[in-house]
């Protein structure tokens, strides 16, 4: 476990191809990465416990072999850490029965020591061995009761069961967000190489060696990172499991929707889990511009509060706006689509209207994992959108005699300095939950959270990205801030594809885009000057 | 027994310790004398001519070893001395260095100068400490006489040497991971490449080489390196120490040349076989295959012989076994070594060595069962080429050449179980039925 080991070389959409020979068949691959990508580039798949792409390359599970032709003839290699260079010979289990041996052997060395509790396990279902097992595997075991396992752990976490056998650790408690159980780890040394390489805090480390190994944390430290919950993303087993999702629901029964974590300007992409009008976890999907496989645990841990305190809705016909000045402030977690209803709006109010977003909180610095420290998301959507920041508003609040804020909760974010905002007879808020400027608020109207809504986003790196809705919403009355508004505006837009539309003819960077054009992993805006 | 020349033990029980007994017996004076009016290219050709192989085990050519150090790479380049011997049965490096530490530093400043190497390290296995106590006694009278720091003799030439202690792990023996033990990591095997000729210790190019193999430089410096390459076979020149250990009359460390006869080494230089007939020899140390009496008595020490026999001459370490021992009890020891030295980084070893030595454990105590040999068997050819370093083959290939040569013992073993005849998998859950 050198500290050397690289990064392995991802191959992109440019990556140059070459070919090489896959069971004596010519195939065009990307030429700069290792085989197990390149493999995966042509639908190949290489079964593998401890690679992971965003993770430097450690090489010991030895579940990838395959067979490569040599000087010194066929030898196994791992495809994980074997570059693909043009011209070479690769034999894979569907023509070498070697490499299917061995890798039968490994996952048979595998879960020499790994207890057979899948049942009870809250990985089964997304573990990586599991999966390994029913597709390639399926082997009857060999070995007879009286082997026994030598469950790995720390010697002052084992006990002895009901049943008079040694045991390793059970729900070893590593910190405030994770718990271990060292008799499924299987020594991968993901959790130890994402909180050195990526985490940057050698929290956990492999103590021990032979089949005693076990993961720990320095004796009287805590795994407390802001990113220590990915452990449990990395780990291929069930060995690290979050406590906030353990035995919460099998994974199976979790639907899945891809969206946008709205609380960050980087716009991390994520998996809403969900099952019977919940969510129960919040996954990290993969990006590599963006967030790569990694999220914060204030990301992550956010979709707790979503049901909770939210506002009702209420049919307003039309809003008792005043004369005078009108402020129309966007928050954080406006969509481009919330964005260009407001636009609409401000355009239907006339000259008196002038548009804001932003937040009052701080920014803070990029940490460069999955977070910009810009808490307002969709900031790059405002600029192109062309609202100016809600500081600006702040010093000429007083010429204003309305006030309208959609998912700005400003005297939440500021007490001190909304206290002047008081001054403003009509205050009108657009909000998901009940928070301190829509219990301040003339009017409160409840929209739709984030996490129910359709839409894009604009992220720090000028990257549009799409939300979708998950059908969690507590009450089907609720709409999204962008129909509500257009409907004040006088033309309701229907749908997240017809507010796109409208977006787009205000802002000159999105000509040509349409909603459904917009792919998962978001597109880059080569016209914006965010 | 003809009078053999001796390379490396030629100072045994003369007093060499002391830098002036070592240099009446002709020490450094290749320093004073020779090195220095070579080059480092004239230098590495004699190493090449001399047919010197490295002497840790695996026997790769010294002198390729150092042409794979690139010049110029704008790093340091390094030279550590594996002293870290840590296989059964081998106890060379240890005496080596224990009388004729001024030998150790004369090869290193040999090396240092053929490889533009400014600093060594010795590697030196943490429980020698009176063998690190010489080394550094003779390190600091080797300071002391202008043979090694700034300027040496004179020159621009500027070297140090440095002890490091290990920490007793096996595994350091193996290159890479004595890197990571010498950077203060934990010692275990690197991914390869790159090999630690062009990224080595601390991402510069870094020459690992065994006690013995920079021993023998002086000896080629002084005489003519054909001289050597003429005492050995062929393919391996000069002389190597054997360690002769087990069922002999007079165990120790004896230097012959390469090639001498199995028989010889045991008869004549160990005093013969005691307590029984002879059973079985390991011809390099724990992790090797046993060769039979009647193998045996056809063998002779080199690497091609030993190679064609299916087993490997390694640190040239002999275990000589008699007939009162059980194979079976030799192979569980090795199964309890291996198993607890297993650096815990690649699945086969990790598991596997366990599985083995648990299986071992079994058979043992009387409750193997027909079956358990094969499996253990099937098990080792999981082993061979999917690890990071042959650590798994070192428990693999003796468990798989001693099931095959001593069968009679295991079986001798698994009959005291009672029930070794009875069904081996019982009617249990299977997953198929359910999926």
């Amino acid at each position: 476990m050198s500290n050397y080991y690289n990064m392995p070389k991802l191959p992109t959409e440019n990556s140059p191809k070459v070919e090489i020979f896959v069971d004596d068949k010519p195939v065009m691959v990307p030429g700069d990465t290792n085989l197990l990508e390149a493999l995966k580039a042509v639908g190949i798949e290489t079964p593998h416990v401890c690679y992971h792409p965003f993770l430097p390359v450690s090489g010991n599970c030895r579940q990838c072999l395959v067979e490569q032709e040599g000087p010194r003839g066929r030898m196994l290699v791992i495809a994980c850490y074997t570059p693909v260079a043009p011209g070479m010979k690769i034999y894979t289990p569907a023509s070498s029965a070697r490499v299917k041996n061995a890798r039968k052997a490994t996952q048979e060395f595998m879960l020499v020591n790994h207890p057979l509790d899948c049942p009870i396990c809250d990985k089964a279902g997304e573990c990586t061995l599991q999966e390994n097992y029913m597709e390639a595997g399926q082997n009857e075991s060999r070995m007879r009761p009286e082997f026994g396992k030598n469950y790995h752990g720390n010697p002052e976490h084992q006990f002895v069961d009901a049943k008079g056998q040694v045991r390793g650790g059970k729900h070893v408690d590593l910190g405030p967000r994770v718990l271990l159980d060292e008799e499924r780890c299987v020594q991968c040394d993901r959790c130890v190489r994402f909180m050195r390489s990526i985490a940057g805090s050698e929290q956990l480390q492999l103590a021990g060696r032979a089949d005693h190994t076990y993961i720990t944390t320095f004796p009287g430290e805590k795994l407390d990172h802001e990113y220590d919950l990915c452990v449990t993303d990395v780990c291929p087993v069930g060995a690290m499991t979050a406590k906030y999702f353990r035995f919460q629901k099998r994974v199976w029964l979790l639907s899945h929707t891809p969206t946008i974590s709205m609380d960050d300007s980087l716009g991390a992409n994520i998996w809403l889990d969900h099952a019977d009008g919940h969510i129960y976890r919040v996954m990290p999907r993969c990006n590599p511009e963006v967030n790569r496989s990694w999220l914060s645990n204030t990301s992550r841990l956010a979709f707790q509060n979503f049901d909770k305190n939210r506002l009702p809705a209420i049919d307003v016909e039309s809003l008792p706006i005043g004369k005078g000045k009108i402020a129309l402030v966007a928050g954080g977690s406006c969509t481009m689509e919330d964005l260009a209803a407001l636009r609409m709006f401000k355009e239907s109010l006339g000259d008196g209207a002038e548009l804001f977003g932003g937040s009052l909180l701080k920014v803070g610095a990029p940490d460069g994992i999955a977070k910009s420290g810009d808490p307002v998301a969709n900031r790059s959507g405002m600029k192109l959108m062309g609202f100016a920041d809600v500081s600006e508003f702040m010093k000429r609040a007083s010429e204003f005699e309305t006030l309208v804020t959609v998912n700005a909760d400003l005297f939440g974010e500021d007490a001190a300095a909304a206290k002047d905002l008081e001054k403003i007879n009509c205050r009108i808020a657009l909000s998901a939950f009940d928070d301190a400027t829509a219990r301040k608020a003339t009017i409160a109207i409840g929209v739709r959270h984030w996490s129910e809504v359709q839409g894009t986003m604009v992220n720090s790196l000028n990257i549009i990205q799409k939300l979708n809705a998950c059908p969690v919403c507590p009450d089907e009355n609720l709409e999204a801030a962008y129909e509500v508004i257009s409907e004040l505006a006088g033309s309701k837009l229907e749908s997240a594809s017809a507010a796109f539309a409208k977006a787009t003819e205000y802002v000159p960077a999105l000509a040509g885009l349409t909603y459904d054009s917009i792919k998962s992993t978001g597109k880059l805006l080569e016209g914006g000057n965010a | 027994m003809a009078e053999v020349v001796k390379v490396c033990t030629q100072n045994f029980g003369k007093g060499a310790q002391d830098i002036e007994v070592y240099k009446k017996l002709g020490g450094y004076a290749n320093i004073s004398e020779r090195l220095f009016n070579m080059s480092q290219f004239e230098l590495i050709d004699y190493v090449q001519r001399s047919n010197l192989r490295g002497r840790g085990g695996a026997g790769f050519p010294t002198g390729m070893k150092w042409s794979f150090v690139p010049r110029n790479s704008g790093k340091p380049v390094y030279i550590v001395v594996n002293a870290d011997e840590g296989e059964g049965g081998t106890f060379k490096d240890h005496f080596l260095m224990m009388e004729d530490p001024h030998r150790l530093i004369e090869g290193l400043i040999i090396a240092a100068w053929a490889l533009g190497s400014r600093a060594a390290y010795i590697y030196c296995r943490g429980e020698f400490l009176p063998c690190i106590e010489s080394i550094n006694k003779a390190l600091n009278q080797a300071y002391a006489a202008g043979y090694l720091g700034e300027n040496i003799m004179g020159t621009k030439f500027c070297f140090d040497i440095f002890v490091h202690r290990g920490a007793g792990a096996y595994i350091c023996g193996e290159e890479t991971a004595l890197i990571n033990s010498l950077e203060g990591q934990k010692g275990q095997p690197r991914l390869k490449p790159p090999f630690p000729a062009v990224s080595g210790a601390w991402k510069s190019p870094t020459c690992v080489n065994n006690v013995e193999t920079i021993m023998a430089l002086p000896w080629i410096l002084q005489h003519d390196p054909s001289e050597y390459a003429k005492m050995g076979t062929p393919r391996a020149g000069g002389t190597k120490v054997f360690c002769i250990s087990g069922d002999v009359k007079n165990p120790g460390v004896y230097e012959a040349p390469l090639g001498t006869p199995m028989m010889t080494m045991i008869n004549e230089y160990a005093g013969g076989v005691v307590g029984g007939k002879l059973k079985a020899v390991l011809p390099g140390g724990s992790s090797c295959a046993p060769l039979t009496a009647e193998e045996a008595a056809v063998a002779t020490m080199d690497y091609e012989c030993l190679a064609s026999m299916k087993t490997m001459f390694g640190s040239g370490a002999m275990i000589v076994i008699n007939d009162t021992h059980n194979m079976v009890d030799l192979l569980n020891c090795l199964g309890n070594f291996y198993s607890h030295e297993s650096c815990g980084q690649c699945t086969p070893c990790r598991e596997g060595t366990g599985l083995l030595h648990r299986m071992l454990n079994l058979i043992v105590a009387g409750k193997g069962h027909d079956g358990d040999v094969e499996l253990m068997q099937s098990l080792c050819g999981g082993f061979g080429g999917v690890t990071i370093c042959p650590l798994s083959i070192s428990l693999g290939g003796p468990v798989s050449s001693y099931t095959a040569k001593f069968r009679a013992d295991f079986d001798e073993y698994i009959a005291k179980n009672p029930d070794h005849a009875k069904p081996r998998v019982q009617e249990t859950y299977r997953p198929g039925i359910f999926w």
